[in-house]
């Protein structure tokens, strides 16, 4: 189901408001362009993303970053207008110069098949961001690129590409510049400082998500861990070629005890340190707690604030180290 | 699956089995499920040595694997056991009651209310667990299936034909209004997936004693009752000319089979088919007998319960299948086969 009761609700109005807007919108650039002396073609620029060539403005000023884009473009550097709204949990890891940037923004709905495409219009952005799944993009694609040139990302986007499309997106590739040093240095750190443990230990990442069905946990191959292993070599379990990713099957909790074939648990953490909320259910069961790498120290809670964009991944990274330098204190 | 079409006529042209057949029947069934009660424990999504489970159960130890067998596999499989008595019992009783060999229970709005509430539950009040959620669904049965009871009282008194039509026009409206809240919170749809799906998996004993009085009163009063079902079978005439008191009789049985379906809904969410398909197996084995109706579905149920479920957890392995889907993939080609023997399980 992509499309909701509201956007149905506004699909007679959206036609009016668009062109209304785009009147406006567009009465206000040939305003702007009768009295200006700049040359048009410096003032824009093509961009390739999900949906195709866009043309977009060379340094946009009114951007609207909606679904996956809004923390991403805020977390290099963005000032967007508009903003799909963040869940408590994306929100509370986030430093407070973004928050402020967040709440200074418009929230234009809770996710993007909710966006209030009136209010949107009233924005009057000169750049839209998109990345929500394909099937949602379709639904609203027609409506978005009628109010301002927009980009779109399916889910399927890597997330460093993602980081380096949106800040291309967004003329904000500089302080994107220094997000990527800072963590390929992370990265070489941990490589220089744990390469035994890299090379020797198996170990396994394990998670349980809000909806898990109850008395369930998985063995997750995607998100942070990803990461660790694709750019710190983490030998940790993955999905064959072609198979679905292991973090979709919901594993009964007696498999927990299959957990001790490995050298070291990733689990995840909160900001604190507490194991996830969601995830304590695990933690506190009797299997978990006789497990002989639990009693010995070996499993570790790592805290994983998100994965798409570059800060996230380097609070990722942080703790990441702290775990690994907690094994490498029982060697 | 529900029919509004109620027989009006006899019993079922069925030649009975003789009381020796039906109680070796019985014990049949009998072992049948004590063995796929063995096998529930036994058989997991994981290896565990047999005398690893003999063990935990006889010699409990801070064993990993003991832990498994009596934290996981044995409450899951005590809590297939209740649910399955008690969706076969009260499919058996829905059946009698309405005189309706299609019927099952959710017909008089159980699955309706209990997924109505818990949609609420998880939707507007942020309940989150099934340890919450779990009340709100048997509440959620039986303010249902009491307004249901309301609506299908005429002054003539309880009509069966009134009573369903009522729970499966409440139903209708309480699935509108369910599907409504979802749309609106895709969050709570999300959260209620495994619900939905029905699922016997991580439900500790602690969740089931609760339940368990309200259970058991209901079996008391579907086994009083269940000689007076046997006479209205033949009509509502015949059966007051026997004496049977037929308002009391239908309320007994419609509070009965709320607590049993709903306490059933309530821990494992709308299970299909078993409720239904059961007691039209036991019709066949049996003829239309209620008391031996009942018994046989209270031993058939948790058996096809636990046979689905013991099946979700090796086909996929290593994740597993809900033993809701299982049940109707299982029971839908059974189902088709028997609606097609029309004698066998006529009421």
């Amino acid at each position: 189901m992509t499309t909701t009761p509201w956007v149905r609700r506004n699909k007679a109005l959206s036609a009016a408001l668009l062109s209304a807007a785009l009147v406006l919108t567009g009465c206000g650039s040939d305003d702007k362009d009768t009295g200006s002396t700049a040359a048009p073609a410096a003032t824009t620029r093509t961009i390739t993303a999900g949906n195709g060539t866009v043309t977009i403005p060379a340094d946009p000023q009114r951007v609207v970053a909606l679904g996956n884009t809004s923390q991403p473009f805020i977390d290099i550097g963005g000032k967007p207008i508009g903003v799909t709204e963040l869940s408590a949990s994306e929100l509370d890891p986030i430093p407070a110069d973004q928050k402020a940037t967040y709440e200074a923004a418009t929230r234009l709905g809770a996710d993007t098949a909710e966006i209030d495409l009136e209010k949107l219009a009233g924005l009057k952005p000169d750049l839209i961001l998109v990345q929500v799944p394909d099937a949602e993009f379709e639904g609203i694609k027609k409506q978005l690129e009628t109010i301002a040139p927009t980009v779109f990302w399916g889910l399927d986007t890597e997330w460093k590409a993602f980081a380096d499309a949106l800040a291309e997106a967004g003329n904000l590739t500089d302080s994107l510049s220094t997000q990527k040093v800072a963590f390929q240095g992370k990265v070489a750190k941990i490589k220089e400082t744990y390469p035994q443990i890299i090379a020797d230990t198996k170990f396994v990442a394990v998670d349980r998500w809000d909806n898990s069905d109850p008395g369930t946990f998985v063995i997750t191959d995607f998100g942070c861990i990803e990461i660790a292993a694709d750019d710190i070599g983490l030998n940790s379990p993955k999905a064959a070629a072609g198979a679905d990713p292991l973090g979709w099957a919901d594993l009964p909790f007696e498999q927990i005890a299959g957990l001790s074939k490995y050298d070291a648990i990733l689990y995840p953490v909160d900001a604190a340190g507490q194991p996830k909320k969601a995830f304590a259910t695990v933690t506190e069961s009797n299997t978990w707690k006789a497990l002989p790498t639990v009693t010995s120290g070996r499993a570790l809670g790592v805290f994983c604030p998100g994965n798409n964009s570059y800060g996230p991944v380097l609070q990722y990274l942080d703790s990441l180290d702290t775990a690994l330098a907690s094994l490498a204190a029982k060697e | 699956m529900t029919t509004l079409a109620l027989r009006r006529d006899g019993p079922g042209t069925i030649t009975a089995p003789g009381p020796r057949r039906r109680l070796l029947g019985l014990v049949a069934a009998l072992l049948a499920l004590l063995a796929l009660l063995v096998l529930s424990v036994m058989i997991g999504s994981t290896s565990i040595a047999p005398s690893a489970v003999w063990d935990a159960l006889f010699h409990p130890a801070a064993d990993i694997d003991q832990f498994a067998i009596r934290d996981y596999r044995l409450p899951r499989t005590v809590v297939g056991l209740i649910v399955g008595v008690a969706l076969g019992l009260s499919g058996a009783l829905i059946q009698a009651l309405t005189r309706n060999p299609l019927a099952d229970p959710g017909i008089l709005g159980v699955h309706a209310g209990a997924s109505f509430a818990v949609t609420v539950a998880v939707g507007v009040l942020g309940v989150s667990d099934i340890q919450g959620y779990m009340w709100f669904a048997f509440a959620g049965a039986l303010i249902v299936t009491l307004l249901v009871l309301a609506l299908g009282s005429t002054r003539q008194g309880q009509s069966p034909v009134v009573m369903v039509l009522a729970g499966v026009s409440v139903g209708a409206v309480l699935g509108g209004a369910r599907e409504a809240l979802q749309l609106t919170n895709p969050a709570a749809f999300d959260a209620m997936r495994s619900w939905n799906a029905g699922s016997i998996v991580g439900r500790p004993l602690d969740l089931v004693w609760p339940i368990l009085p309200f259970l058991a009163v209901a079996l008391v009063l579907a086994l009083a009752v269940s000689g007076s079902l046997n006479a209205m079978a033949l009509g509502d005439d015949l059966a007051a000319a026997q004496g049977v008191r037929l308002a009391r009789t239908r309320v007994l049985a419609i509070i009965a089979l709320t607590l049993l379906a709903g306490g059933a809904t309530a821990l494992a969410g709308p299970i299909g088919f078993v409720g239904l398909m059961v007691p039209h197996v036991a019709r066949w084995i049996v003829g239309p007998h209620q008391r031996w109706i009942f018994a046989y579905s209270i031993l058939l149920a948790p058996s096809l319960l636990l046979a689905s479920d013991i099946l979700g957890r090796v086909v996929m392995r290593p994740g597993e299948i809900p033993v809701g889907i299982v049940t109707a993939f299982v029971g839908a080609p059974v189902l088709i086969v028997l609606v097609r023997r029309k004698k066998a399980s006529g009421l």
